[in-house]
């Protein structure tokens, strides 16, 4: 073959960093009878910034520091350089973790003694494909069903029986469910690689954490609100009829609060005037015999009606003398 | 491990908004996503590099700025560099976070003019500026109006919280509706509200320590580990400074550093000292009456099952570690509980046989909680606990079908906070002198109400130790500190002023002091040392007292006084330009305090109209010469 084969160089941006690299391969390319037309980093390509054109290059070789079985590589990048090669172009860089991706892609795998391992494609010549894809689905089949052992049927709101590492001095009998989440098998699955060089130039700016040059705070806020774009919205739940003092209210509602507290503690004083005999009168257990007919002033603030004399005071048992010296004022 | 992908970074001052990432943090926990949830000031810068999904959920504070917990490290040396301080380097590019998607919440407070500034700095720093992808619009919730927020739609803090929950979920779903488990993919399917979910690092019995089956004694000086950054202070002064009968009871309360002679403090004028404080052992033992099954171990020695959690650390973790130094020094049962106590204790409702009234009682019991718990209005929950202010050990008594677990109760009661006051001494006097009001007040609840803190200080005694740190918040600019000043403050917002006037050598010789309070014989607080600063010219001040006719005929406020000099204090701003401090009560006050300046530099000040006038003291503002600390 003694045409000149044009060439795509794909540079790891930390190559950058060792330009005899770079120049090793150039220097080699006429031996291999390439001629790089274009060098690129590999991230401009991947965030698209650089369009490469379609059926163009012979070769495509890329050049990165990393370990052959260490290679991250966005995958999703593959079929994007595969469309830029002319048909039987060669592929020089990658290794067999990404074979799955190059054979998918329409690649065949060259790896013999006699040359460089490389991919060639052969995309628009034949199509192997059909049976990977299967594969890959029923690689998803297979897996949907196993849930989680903790996740079994629970009966909403009862109280289930299986208390994990119980203390010895605690009842078996009640108490809820009690899982632990094992969060190191979970994990996000995901397209990971699209930001693998990005990240890789992003970690230089950790080396200088000292710099001390910050833009500053409220240049961010701009009077014009350009920034002011929120989500508003529009339809949210109407029940909030909630009113709230502010803390130096003068529109009243901090008067009717205040209002609220005093009939609640005229109230309470009422109940203060039950002697220990009267007391002992009330018998909440009883039906028929519920103070007010509510039956609901023993079960605290949370149950009581809202004008109940005992408002404000804690729960308490049917019969109980309620004891207001020991809630005492202590001001 | 490589740090998680899915991250939720909150910055919360009062607590509100680090409520609300830990409510979106548990509802992706029940979903399986596996998920970081830190402050803005604890994450490791670095790990941002493999952040793909961030939640950032932001209060503001002060004067439009971040809150603490974004820009400090909560238990490490104070100085280290944060995510916040990283993301705002110059030399940064404009793709730096390029690989993330993220969705913000705001939660200010309309009342304030920065209104939500620190979710905006946020967004656009890391938006606009950064090339972070956002998902949706920013969420923004006011505090000020409970029904008013959200631009006057009606919706409340809740409901705009509620919302941009239910986008993140969607979003996530949507992206992952799958989990993978052991190389498997599942349904993802949420784990039912029933089940509790066990944290990751919890108490259990120490058996391999020696002194094993006997109970821990505790020994003083009390011992704190794990925080290097925590000071002891040893108590020097503690005094009312309001008369006896006057309903206010204000300390002048001194403590000085005992152990740290390494590293001096250093403060200037406007700094704050940060207390820890504890539980009395009154209302420890209460709690632990409520649970009797933690009794019998309240004081054996514990240990974690999987290393101490971060959160724990601020401030120090108390040894020996037992359920009753941990009730006392770590869990805040005083505070008014908030939804996600709710939502991880309401399947503990179990305890049939302290219900006089048997299964059906206990169910009731179970339906509130959990009606607390998930109701996304907070109406019931909101006039049950915040209104009356309703203490989670009130809650507890209420409950008594609560059997809670001991070996999770750091995991779902919030952890004691430290609260910041004001210095008052003079800048790097080794006596640490503050100003503290007692909160006092009354609810429809019998009990008087306390606040943690101050009740802790009120009950303190010389000589006792107690838990600090210093905070500089670099108040004044160092240009400014020859400019004339005008300082304003009713109450104990005296509090950082005092500091300002005692800096030696004196700022300048021109400091307007204007003071208010009640009454001049009750809580005319330091009156012998302003009087004294007065007659030597250190000052000049203006007291003037709101309920007192007799010492103050025809001016009530501190804002009366500056219109009634307003000729001279608008030249002092405009022509001299003169710093002005507003220090004191949140709320109104700062507000007329703003409009009567806008007035004066109207009237006096050479500027034609409203328009004018205001964009002066927005400038004045911008430059740091109109100062506002009010809490």
């Amino acid at each position: 073959m003694s045409t000149t084969k044009i060439g795509l160089l794909l540079i790891h941006p930390a190559v950058t960093t060792t330009p005899e690299l770079v120049q090793d391969v150039k220097e080699g390319s006429t031996e291999r009878g390439i001629k790089f037309v274009d060098q690129y980093l590999v991230n401009k390509v991947n965030d698209s910034s650089i369009k490469l054109k379609p059926s163009t290059y012979d070769v495509i070789h890329y050049l990165t520091p990393e370990k052959s079985d260490a290679i991250l590589f966005p995958k999703k990048l593959i079929p994007v350089l595969q469309a830029s090669m002319k048909p039987n172009g060669n592929f020089y860089g990658l290794s067999d973790i990404y074979k799955v991706d190059a054979l998918i892609n329409g690649f065949d795998i060259v790896n013999d003694s006699n040359d460089l391992y490389h991919w060639v494609n052969k995309a628009n010549i034949d199509k192997p494909v059909s049976k990977l894809v299967s594969l890959k689905s029923t690689d998803s089949s297979n897996s949907s069903s196993s849930l989680p052992s903790f996740k079994k049927s629970v009966n909403s709101g009862k109280v289930l029986p299986s208390f994990k590492k119980l203390p010895t001095f605690q009842k078996k009998s009640d108490g809820p469910q009690i899982v632990k989440l094992a969060d190191d098998n979970d994990e996000l699955d995901e397209d990971m690689d699209e930001e693998v060089f990005s990240d890789f130039s992003k970690t230089q700016f950790f080396d200088e954490m000292d710099d001390e040059d910050s833009i500053e705070e409220d240049n961010l806020i701009s009077e014009k609100g350009q920034n002011n774009v929120i989500t508003m919205i529009t339809c949210g739940k109407t029940k909030t009829s909630r009113k709230k003092a502010c803390k130096d209210c003068s529109c009243g509602i901090k008067e009717e609060e205040e209002q609220e507290i005093d009939n609640i503690r005229s109230q309470q004083e009422k109940v203060v005037q039950f002697t220990e005999d009267e007391l002992t009168e009330i018998d909440f257990t009883i039906e028929g015999k519920k103070v007010g007919g509510c039956g609901s002033c023993s079960l605290g603030d949370a149950f009581r009606c809202s004008g109940c004399p005992y408002l404000g005071l804690p729960a308490f048992k049917p019969g109980e003398k309620i004891n207001l010296t020991s809630i005492s004022d202590d001001l | 491990m490589a740090p998680n992908k899915i991250v939720i970074l909150y910055g919360s001052e009062t607590g509100n908004t680090e409520d609300f990432a830990k409510i979106l943090s548990y509802k992706l926990q029940r979903l399986h996503y596996p998920h970081t949830l830190s402050t803005v000031g604890d994450f490791n810068p670095t790990d941002i590099i493999n952040v793909r999904y961030l939640f950032v959920l932001c209060a503001t504070t002060g004067q439009g700025e971040l809150p603490r917990n974004c820009h400090e490290h909560s238990f490490l040396d104070k100085n280290k560099k944060t995510l916040w301080s990283f993301l705002k380097r110059k030399n940064l590019p404009e793709n730096f976070l390029s690989h993330i998607n993220v969705a913000f919440f705001g939660l200010g407070d309309s009342s304030y003019p920065k209104f939500n500034y620190a979710i905006r700095k946020l967004h656009a720093r890391m938006v606009e500026q950064l090339g972070a992808t956002e998902i949706f619009d920013r969420l923004e919730a006011d505090e000020q109006a409970m029904a008013g927020s959200n631009k006057g739609t009606g919706s409340g803090v809740e409901s705009v919280y509620f919302e941009y929950e239910k986008r993140v979920l969607e979003y996530v779903e949507k992206k992952f509706p799958k989990r993978k488990v052991d190389g498997q993919m599942v349904e993802r399917v949420a784990i039912d509200d029933s089940i509790y979910l066990q944290p990751k690092s919890h108490l259990c019995l120490d058996q391999d320590s020696k002194s094993d089956n006997t109970d821990v004694k505790v020994t003083t000086p009390l011992k704190f580990t794990n925080d290097s950054a925590i000071r002891y202070g040893k108590v020097k002064k503690n005094k009312m400074i309001t008369a006896p009968d006057h309903f206010q009871d204000v300390r002048e309360f001194v403590f000085t550093n005992v152990n740290n002679v390494d590293h001096k403090d250093r403060y200037e004028a406007g700094d704050t000292a940060s207390i820890f404080p504890c539980n009395s052992d009154k209302a420890v033992q209460q709690f632990l009456d409520t649970q009797d099954h933690w009794l019998p171990i309240a004081d054996k020695p514990l240990k974690f099952t999987n290393g101490i959690p971060d959160a724990l650390k601020s401030g120090g973790v108390i040894e020996p570690l037992t359920l009753r130094n941990i009730l006392k020094y770590h869990c805040d049962i005083t505070c008014i509980p908030r939804t996600s106590l709710f939502m991880k204790i309401w399947m503990f409702a179990t305890d049939v046989s302290r219900m006089e009234r048997g299964e059906g009682q206990l169910e009731q019991q179970r339906d509130k909680l959990k009606e607390f718990a998930t109701d996304q209005d907070m109406q019931e929950l909101y006039d049950y606990c915040n209104r009356p202010r309703r203490s989670i050990l009130e809650v507890i008594e209420d409950f008594l079908s609560l059997r809670l677990p001991w070996e999770y109760c750091l995991d779902y009661l919030p952890l004691i906070k430290p609260r910041y006051y004001s210095i008052s001494s003079a800048p790097n006097d080794p006596n640490i002198q503050l100003t503290v009001a007692i909160v006092k007040y009354k609810t429809m609840l019998r009990k008087i109400r306390t606040g943690i803190c101050t009740n802790f200080i009120a009950h303190l005694q010389e000589g006792e130790v107690i838990r600090y740190n210093i905070y500089n918040n670099h108040l004044i600019r160092e240009q400014y500190k020859q400019n004339p000043m005008v300082l304003v403050s009713p109450g104990v917002g005296i509090a950082p002023l005092m500091s300002v006037i005692k800096e030696e050598p004196q700022l300048c010789d021109n400091l307007q002091l204007f003071f208010g309070c009640r009454f001049k014989d009750k809580d005319y607080i330091y009156q012998e040392t302003l009087e004294k600063w007065g007659k030597e010219g250190r000052i000049e001040l203006h007291p003037v007292f709101s309920r007192d006719r007799e010492n103050s005929p025809d001016t009530k406020y501190v804002q009366d006084v500056l219109w009634k000099l307003g000729e001279f204090v608008t030249n002092l701003l405009v022509e001299k330009k003169a710093l002005f401090v507003l220090c004191g009560a949140s709320g109104k006050m700062p507000i007329q305090v703003r409009l009567t300046v806008i007035e004066m530099l109207k009237k006096w000040g050479g500027f034609t109209n409203d328009e004018a006038a205001t964009s002066y003291l927005k400038e004045m503002e911008r430059e740091d010469r109109y100062l506002q600390e009010t809490w």
